[in-house]
């Protein structure tokens, strides 16, 4: 899924301390890596917040800090809390 | 219960009791209660309070990699299991592969479904899936007080009323709850679904489940929650409908071929999605979140802790820390204590005069008080000189592992390991292999992928020496010189870079980005700890004491034979000519091929004749060369055979090659 919308960015490019809303997943994180962040709590509409974006992008899902590579953040697209 | 009362299983199979525990309750008698979760919620804590049995427990989420069984404490008749967290059904690694085993395959009575309160939201989206399956369940909502402490507050009885079953909050670590959970048990009932899926979804569920009941109907999980599974492509329903349905199989195939097909291959992806939903529908309607102006303490402090400024000077303050503890402590003043006030100074002259006075037979007397005795040398090795050191790095270890350091290491780690093909997870065995190789290699099953796990162990059994020869080769280079340490240091961070970007580049797949959970920084509880270390130390030394006397047996041997001399005569080219060392080292490295580390004690007893580049190469040499016994039966046991056997040919040769190659280096450039 490419970003239809111009808000949209990628979770990767969102400064530390920002909280977003997840808008959807891109194409390039294949069906069983997108389960596993499903079950980790991501999902669309959900809101979260970014802690950092050095070495990794960690960020806070409900009460769960979680950290992902960039090549992950880079096809997470949020929007607009 | 004793340790030995649990005992752990891949696959359940009817087996023979052999605790005193089973033999009460044979299992085909056995009522199975299941611990289930997500990882790291506290399924491995909550199965001591409610056994008395310990596990391996910590903070950070894999620890449990097998199903592990011990009786009941409040109930003898009924079998316990603490089951691999499962980060989310229809199962896809290993570990959740093995709790839907568990699930297919145990007589259960009941599921204690364990949850994070805090995260209630994922917590309920497994209830959804689980409450499937038909069976009586209860669910801990464990961690409560950290829930509390991020203002979290669940409304258990309205929460229960919508599930149908009691709902509980709990503080495992702390004893909390535990008491009114075990009286909840017998209240446990199948709960009520918490969806309906889409039209289309629910008729191929439907159809699979009639499928399902007519063929091959489960004693105990429902036909519906199976369906749901299978549908869902999980490969243990997968395999077990295929070998109970037999020949008309090929239905059940083609309905999920075709339901796959409408759902454009996502079937799996929009079965989960439904069940996220359900999840938060009803999280919405029991939780309250009071507003914090600002992060917890614990919060601040796991940030800081991977921070790209601070995360660095942190990690070098906790390794000198560790260092301290460990190669001071441990390595020098617990082992002088131990080997020369009470080995050397007392026990060894006792027991020395008991047994030439006692003893008529010389042989048998230099078998045990020689100069290759079994209580000479093998108990003094491994009580004196490997003891302290173990003990020291497993108290450290457990430290660092329920504070919840370790999950923060993989992504201040995860750059690195990314130049060897691997990611920050691969952390976690490295660094317990710094205890101990053997255990280490085991834990690469909480590595996603079989390549990662080839990669891994192989560095292990490569590079990465134990705590017991980590201990030898500080004690012998730190009194060499500094530059000794530093050579041997830089010489075994280089080898594991380049074998394990060749090992990378060599071995075919892609490399996993890293998605991990960072779970809250904790303060570890003192006993926990103490009973972690005391479990891996018994672990540790029912290993290492036959190993220390069979080696010492076939030194006593080869001694007496006079096999060593011929020994040291055949490897004199190797070892004097090319690795530049004494002709006497040649033992050192036959006591290798037993433990490296006991190799490493050979090398430093004779340390005094060594000069600083025979030692700096010697280590070196030792290091690389191929892990003790136990880990290469591991390894065996964990890639099989042939690739065991191919590790050790491509080891063994490359660790002389390497040793050869720092004698030549050093002698030209160092002296």
């Amino acid at each position: 899924m490419s970003p239809k919308h111009e808000a949209r960015l990628p979770l990767a490019f969102i400064p530390p301390g920002k909280e977003v809303r997840l808008a959807a997943f891109g194409d390039e994180i294949d069906a069983l890596q997108r389960e596993q962040l499903t079950a980790y709590g991501l999902a669309e509409g959900r809101p979260l917040k970014v802690l950092q974006q050095r070495p990794m992008t960690v960020i806070l899902a409900d009460e769960v800090e979680l950290a992902l590579e960039h090549a992950v953040a880079r096809h997470i697209w949020v929007e607009k809390a | 219960m004793a340790l030995s009362g649990i005992r752990r299983t891949r696959r359940w199979m009817p087996q023979i009791p052999e605790t005193e525990s089973s033999v009460t309750t044979p299992l085909t008698t056995s009522n199975a209660i299941l611990l289930v979760g997500h990882p790291n919620v506290g399924k491995s804590v909550l199965f001591h309070r409610l056994t008395g049995a310990y596990v391996n427990v910590s903070n950070y989420p894999g620890t449990t990699v097998e199903v592990t069984r011990a009786s009941a404490r409040f109930d003898r008749e009924a079998m316990l299991l603490d089951t691999p967290g499962v980060l989310s059904l229809p199962s896809r690694s290993d570990d959740e592969r093995a709790t839907m085993r568990a699930l297919l395959e145990e007589r259960t009575r009941c599921l204690v479904q364990v949850g994070d309160a805090k995260n209630l939201r994922r917590t309920l989206t497994l209830t959804a899936l689980l409450a499937e399956l038909g069976v009586p369940m209860v669910l801990a909502l464990n961690m409560h007080d950290e829930a509390a402490a991020r203002g979290v507050t669940v409304d258990l009885p309205a929460l229960a009323k919508d599930l149908g079953i009691p709902v509980l909050a709990t503080v495992a670590t702390g004893g909390e709850g535990v008491a009114e959970l075990i009286g909840s048990l017998p209240d446990a009932c199948p709960p009520q679904a918490l969806l309906r899926y889409d039209g289309e979804i629910e008729a191929d569920i439907a159809r699979a489940s009639e499928i399902i009941t007519r063929l091959a109907p489960h004693p105990y999980l429902a036909a519906r929650g199976l369906a749901i599974l299978y549908l869902g492509g999980d490969p243990e329903v997968t395999t077990w409908l295929h070998e109970h349905i037999g020949a008309n199989y090929a239905l059940l195939e083609t309905l999920r071929e075709q339901a796959a097909r409408r759902a454009e291959g996502k079937l799996p992806a929009l079965l989960a999605c439904e069940r996220t939903q359900a999840a938060d529908v009803l999280t919405t309607a029991v939780i309250q979140r009071a507003l914090r102006s600002s992060p917890l303490l614990a919060q601040r402090i796991g940030q800081y802790v991977v921070d790209p400024l601070w995360g660095i000077p942190i990690l070098l303050a906790m390794l000198y820390l560790v260092y301290q503890f460990v190669g001071v402590f441990g390595a020098t003043t617990l082992v002088g204590l131990m080997e020369e006030d009470l080995f050397e100074g007392i026990l060894n002259p006792a027991f020395s005069d008991f047994v030439n006075s006692s003893v008529t037979i010389p042989w048998m007397a230099e078998l045990l008080v020689g100069q290759y005795g079994l209580w000479t040398m093998g108990m003094t090795y491994a009580l004196a000189l490997i003891l302290p050191i173990v003990s020291t790095f497993f108290f450290a270890f457990g430290v660092l592992e329920d504070s919840g350091y370790l999950p923060r290491l993989t992504v201040i780690a995860n750059r690195l390991f990314a130049l060897i093909g691997l990611n920050g997870r691969a952390v976690l065995p490295m660094v317990l292999g710094l205890g101990c190789v053997t255990m280490a290699t085991l834990t690469t099953r909480i590595l996603h992928s079989p390549r990662e796990r080839l990669i891994t162990i192989f560095l292990l059994a490569l590079a990465i020496p134990c705590s017991a020869q980590l201990g030898v080769v500080l004690g012998m280079l730190g009194g060499v010189s500094f530059s000794a340490v530093l050579i041997w240091v830089l010489a075994m961070i280089g080898v594991l870079l380049l074998s394990g970007f060749l090992a990378a580049k060599l071995i075919p797949g892609q490399r996993i980005p890293l998605v991990t959970e960072l779970p809250p920084m904790r303060l570890p509880i003192l006993g926990n700890v103490l009973k972690k270390t005391g479990g891996r130390l018994k672990w540790y030394l029912i290993e290492v004491i036959p190993l220390f006397l069979l080696g010492t047996l076939i030194m006593f041997i080869l001694d007496k034979t006079g096999a060593l001399p011929g020994i040291i005569r055949i490897g004199e080219p190797l070892v004097s000519g090319w690795l530049g060392l004494p002709p006497e080292a040649s033992a050192a490295f036959v006591m290798g091929f037993l433990r490296r580390d006991f190799g490493a004690t050979g090398l430093f007893a004779m340390a005094h004749t060594l000069s600083p580049i025979q030692a700096v190469v010697g280590m070196i040499t030792i290091t690389l060369f191929i892990p003790c016994f136990a880990s290469l039966m591991m390894m065996v046991k964990e890639q099989g055979l042939k690739v065991a056997v191919a590790m050790v040919a491509v080891i063994v040769p490359f660790a002389f090659l390497v040793g050869g190659l720092f004698n030549i280096a050093l002698r030209a450039f160092w002296s």
